[in-house]
């Protein structure tokens, strides 16, 4: 290995089903199959790559969904760049297409170090070593602090295999074998990771296929919280012992804020933290903003939020300060399934936050998932009913139904293994495009929910609540009628068709109950 | 499914800013060290808290300082008995899987403190100490329930050590083949990482949980 500056590439192949639907990384970075284009900046990733490329090595950002390119030409373009090391992000559903695609590489790319992480890959590392010749497997899913030190490691030790002491790594020696150098714990500040050098990364490639941005372009911020201050909710890939958190200072975020609008001319920005700031934190950012004059350059804002974790005073202020788009997981509409989520609130605080952001004009859009291994009718019912309720009344403006899929040895995926629900364990079937666990009521039961509550879109009601909606006179509302609201209609088809296109398919396997 | 709501038995407390709430357990089943989700009814907000109280206690405790301008702590401050709280939980990883002749070192911010009290309410013979940052030696809450206990106070010197933690931790202090938890704040738990492993102390060996 040269001792100098290493050409270091963060490649995200172009993953295409047999139906030509591109692998896109969707909410919670889960991956899905979609016809229509959705471009998300990985942000984690693009710290890391702007990092890296501070510290004096050369980045190749090689996005071939974003970039628009086809398996041939992103391998060959790959191939011609030669980097001395090639850095990949995977996922359960995708893990057979990275280790076939991490064996043919190694042949044309053999002194590339190859390094896999992800989420899967980081909960499974001797899997993968086991299954491709990747080099070495990230522990964690702090890629910008590991790769920070890593990547200058392996640039001035030859012996870099044997000797490296970067905790959080699993390695493969030249003899073959595996050397472990421990678990890594992020308890560093997250202040120390750079903000994200959005030229580096291409940031326009993802400024406008992005089905949550009502201006574009759009962007998302450096995230302002690294995994999640809730951290409990079973399903999701921020719960482990593992993971901790740690927050960005309000300034720091401020100054991208401002960076992003007035270099950039952003006019959307979202902040894809899995739960953004709260209490003092939320009050002080929404202050900057107003503080900033930012609040008055057209440009919206947005992130993830949890049910019970914003006040009223807090949620005016938000208002005034320009945000929009606050993306909350309800999940379901029972309160057993919320407990058994660890979702830490009750169904009954849902409408009174919910309440809030319509009177101050924020526009919610709900994550809910069907489909959960105990889920009984009347629990299903029940949700399609109260999200029907909701919409109707205006407390939501958008959703978003995906199909709960144990993935990456999450808590609920751990679960479904222990109970023996799951119906495969082949990881291309993790692709959320069919409900893979065994349920107490037949499988089309579930994708019929999906179909009702997309179905809430086209409905009268719903149409006549936006259409009063423009009585507010507020930009936003007039913007999500006419702007939004055509083309959602070609998102809301795609998604209907993505999660429905196994019903009637008749699996006999879920026809008996499942004791939880 | 344990019932939603809790009656309030006391508002215990302790100094100018932190106090002890105890409510009706009803039912609930948490290992130590675990948190649970507490809010006031109506208010639609609730916030996480570590249990202060053992696995096998009657009531349920938490060690709670109050947040000026808060949205919550104000609110649970001012409950009285009979009052009732929203409780969601228990959950979380930041608990002790299995005793064994493993030795301990429970280095705490403030009330950050409050999942090893549980510890100690819950594992008898648990070979432990804690060191527990606190700006005045006042703060040393509870400290007859421990055997091994040091107050490090910042801002007086009515604690056992006058100083910060992380000034406190050497080799004549802190046993560092121990097993690690940290809890409290995100700058006391960052300074501590980085103290112990200048000091050898490998990643695996440290549990961090951070309160902000």
């Amino acid at each position: 290995m040269k001792n100098h500056p290493l050409k270091v590439a963060f490649s995200y192949p172009p993953i295409v089903n047999d139906k030509g639907q591109k692998a896109m990384v969707s909410q919670n970075r889960n991956v899905q199959y979609f016809k229509v284009p959705t471009y998300l900046l990985p942000v984690t990733y693009a710290q890391a790559a702007t990092w890296i490329r501070d510290l004096g090595h050369e980045v190749y950002w090689d996005d071939a969904n974003s970039q628009l390119k086809d398996l041939d030409t992103w391998r060959r373009d790959l191939i011609r760049e030669a980097p001395d090391v090639v850095i990949l992000e995977s996922t359960t559903p995708v893990m057979h297409f990275y280790w076939d695609m991490v064996k043919s590489l190694k042949v044309d790319l053999p002194n590339s170090v190859v390094i896999m992480t992800g989420y899967h890959s980081m909960r499974m590392p001797e899997e993968t070593l086991e299954h491709c010749p990747a080099d070495v497997v990230l522990r964690s899913n702090h890629v910008d602090f590991v790769l920070a030190r890593l990547i200058p490691f392996i640039a001035g030790h030859p012996d870099w295999r044997s000797s490296c002491d970067v905790e959080g790594l699993v390695i493969r020696l030249e003899s073959g074998d595996l050397r472990s150098t421990g678990e890594f714990k992020q308890v560093e500040p997250l202040e120390k990771s750079p903000l994200v050098d959005r030229d580096l990364v291409q940031w326009r490639r993802y400024a406008y296929e992005n089905g949550n941005f009502l201006q574009t372009p759009g962007t998302y911020a450096t995230s302002v919280v690294r995994d999640c201050m809730f951290g409990k909710c079973t399903f999701c890939r921020y719960n482990g012992p593992d993971l901790t958190f740690s927050l960005l200072p309000v300034e720091k975020s401020l100054d991208e804020y401002e960076h992003l609008i007035k270099v950039h001319g952003v006019k959307e920005i979202f902040d894809d933290s899995g739960v953004w700031y709260r209490g003092k934190e939320a009050k002080e950012f929404a202050q900057g903003i107003i503080d900033r004059g930012l609040h008055k350059m057209g440009c919206y804002f947005g992130f993830n939020t949890r049910f019970s974790y914003l006040d009223e005073e807090t949620i005016k202020l938000l208002a005034k300060a320009n945000f929009r788009f606050i993306l909350i997981g309800l999940e379901a509409a029972d309160d057993e399934t919320l407990a058994r989520l660890n979702k830490g609130y009750q169904l009954q605080n849902v409408e009174t936050c919910l309440r809030w952001m319509k009177q101050y004009g924020l526009h919610p859009h709900l994550t809910i998932m069907v489909g959960y291994y105990w889920q009984t009718k009347a629990q299903l019912d029940a949700t399609v009913a109260y999200v029907r309720r909701l919409m109707f009344k205006g407390l939501a403006r958008t959703l978003q139904v995906t199909l709960c899929t144990p993935l990456d040895y999450t808590p609920y995926h751990k679960e479904c293994i222990e109970k023996g629900v799951l119906l495969t364990d082949d990881y291309n079937d993790f692709d959320m495009s069919k409900l893979i666990v065994k349920t107490p009521i037949g499988h089309d039961h579930y994708y019929q929910a999906v179909k009702q509550l997309y179905g809430i879109a086209f409905h009268p009601k719903f149409i006549w609540r936006q259409i009063l909606f423009l009585l507010t006179f507020r930009k936003r509302d007039w913007q999500f009628l006419f702007t939004y609201g055509f083309r959602a209609i070609r998102r809301v088809r795609n998604h209907v068709f993505n999660l429905t296109q196994n019903q009637g398919k008749g699996e006999s396997y879920s026809d008996k109950p499942v004791k939880a | 499914m344990h019932k939603a709501t809790h009656k309030v038995l006391d508002v215990i407390p302790l100094s100018e800013h932190t106090f002890v709430l105890e409510i009706e357990r009803a039912g609930v089943e948490f290992k130590a060290g675990q948190c649970m989700n507490i809010g006031v009814p109506k208010t639609g907000i609730n916030r996480e808290y570590s249990s202060y109280s053992g696995e096998s206690e009657p009531t349920l405790k938490f060690l709670i300082r109050e947040v000026g301008g808060g949205q919550v702590t104000p609110r649970l401050r001012q409950l009285r008995p009979g009052d009732e709280v929203e409780l969601d939980g228990a959950y979380g990883d930041f608990v002790i899987p299995s005793v064994g002749k493993q030795s301990f070192t429970f280095i705490a911010s403030g009330t950050g403190i409050a999942p090893f009290h549980s510890f100690v309410k819950s594992i008898p013979d648990l070979e432990y100490r804690i060191i527990h940052g606190v700006r005045s030696g006042r703060e040393d809450y509870d400290r007859s329930d421990y055997k091994d206990y040091v107050c490090c106070s910042s801002r007086d010197e009515l604690g056992d050590y006058s100083g910060r933690v992380t000034d406190y931790i050497s080799d004549d202090t802190v046993d560092f083949s121990s097993k690690f938890y940290l809890c409290g704040n995100r700058n006391m738990i960052c300074e501590v990482y980085d103290k112990l492993r200048q000091h050898g102390v490998g990643g695996d060996q440290i549990i961090t949980e951070t309160f902000f």
